[in-house]
């Protein structure tokens, strides 16, 4: 079961570094990722929300609903474990 | 982004990560896992993402080392490998 | 080859620590391990994201500087690190902090009825009662 699970995991991992040699440079500042949408955020989020840190406006008012979202995930987590660790009553 | 330093907190991480793994005291490898979280978070911090860095050393090195010692507190802990 | 060593190392490094996760989720027979494995795998794949936000060479964090003066003037957006990845991996922490809490309820429910927290005892305890398993 180890040599198994080791030799699925060395699979795995030959597998991503051969998908790794077409990622752009580490640190390119032209790469597809920083140069789509986050130009416009860095440009017009003061401007739109009037909050030097684009991060958090990013996160509150551009995509408030994703942070919606999320407080739902914790939410069911926060009653899952609730239910889990309840005490059981004896009948 | 000052690559050695970089190259220095990654090695640190994978210390980290192998001793989570392999030490058979649970307890103490949940430590461990909250030292591979901090430096984690340094490395964040060290890679610009500053709110990401400091929600990492709340959350998953706080909570989540809380959370691991309540778990670890409350049932056993040796394990067999 | 060594350039490319030089430029994708870092993606390699996140593999490496990927693989030691997902070894740790299957090879390890305790039901914390694979918890710890679990974070270790997620916390690979946040370090990833949180790689492509980076800009090489004198670039600040995504705080814009003299808010007052940047006033429907002109920011350089060269200066400024990706801001995205950023927003989307502080959600997926906290997520992460969700399974985790879910995930050792369930481990402490399994203690409870099983008294152990081995995988081939329980599967034994259950084979010994006639139970799937």
């Amino acid at each position: 079961m180890k040599t198994l699970s080791l030799i699925s995991t060395i699979i795995a991992g030959a597998f991503l570094i051969y998908g790794s040699m077409d990622m752009p440079h580490w640190g390119d500042p032209y790469s597809p990722a920083s140069t789509h949408v986050s130009p416009y955020y860095l440009r017009n989020s003061l401007k739109d929300t009037a909050t030097p840190n684009v991060v958090t406006s990013v996160l509150a008012d551009y995509r408030g609903y994703d942070t919606l979202g999320e407080t739902t995930v914790i939410f069911t987590a926060g009653m899952g474990c609730l239910l889990l660790l309840k005490k059981r009553r004896k009948k | 982004m000052i690559p050695t330093f970089n190259f220095i907190l990654i090695l640190f991480l994978f210390v980290c990560a192998i001793a989570a793994i392999t030490i058979r005291d649970l307890l103490s490898a949940v430590l461990v896992l909250g030292a591979y979280s901090f430096f984690m978070c340094l490395l964040w911090a060290q890679m610009t993402a500053v709110d990401v860095a400091f929600t990492e050393a709340s959350v998953s090195a706080g909570i989540g080392t809380v959370l691991f010692i309540g778990a670890v507190s409350r049932t056993e802990r040796r394990s067999k490998d | 080859m060594f350039e490319s060593l030089l430029h994708h190392y870092n993606y390699w490094m996140f593999i490496g620590l990927m693989m030691i996760g997902f070894y740790a989720m299957m090879a390890k027979k305790n039901l914390i391990k694979k918890i710890i494995g679990m974070n270790i795998f997620q916390s690979a794949i946040i370090l990833f994201f949180i790689s492509t936000s980076v800009k090489g060479g004198g670039v600040t964090v995504p705080i814009l500087e003299h808010p007052e003066g940047a006033q429907g003037g002109f920011v350089d957006v060269m200066k400024y690190a990706n801001p995205l990845p950023h927003v989307l991996m502080l959600t997926a922490i906290v997520v992460m902090v969700a399974t985790l809490g879910v995930a050792l309820a369930v481990v402490m429910m399994i203690y409870k009825r099983y008294h152990t927290l081995e995988e081939d005892e329980i599967a034994l305890i259950r084979r010994k009662q006639g139970l799937k398993c």
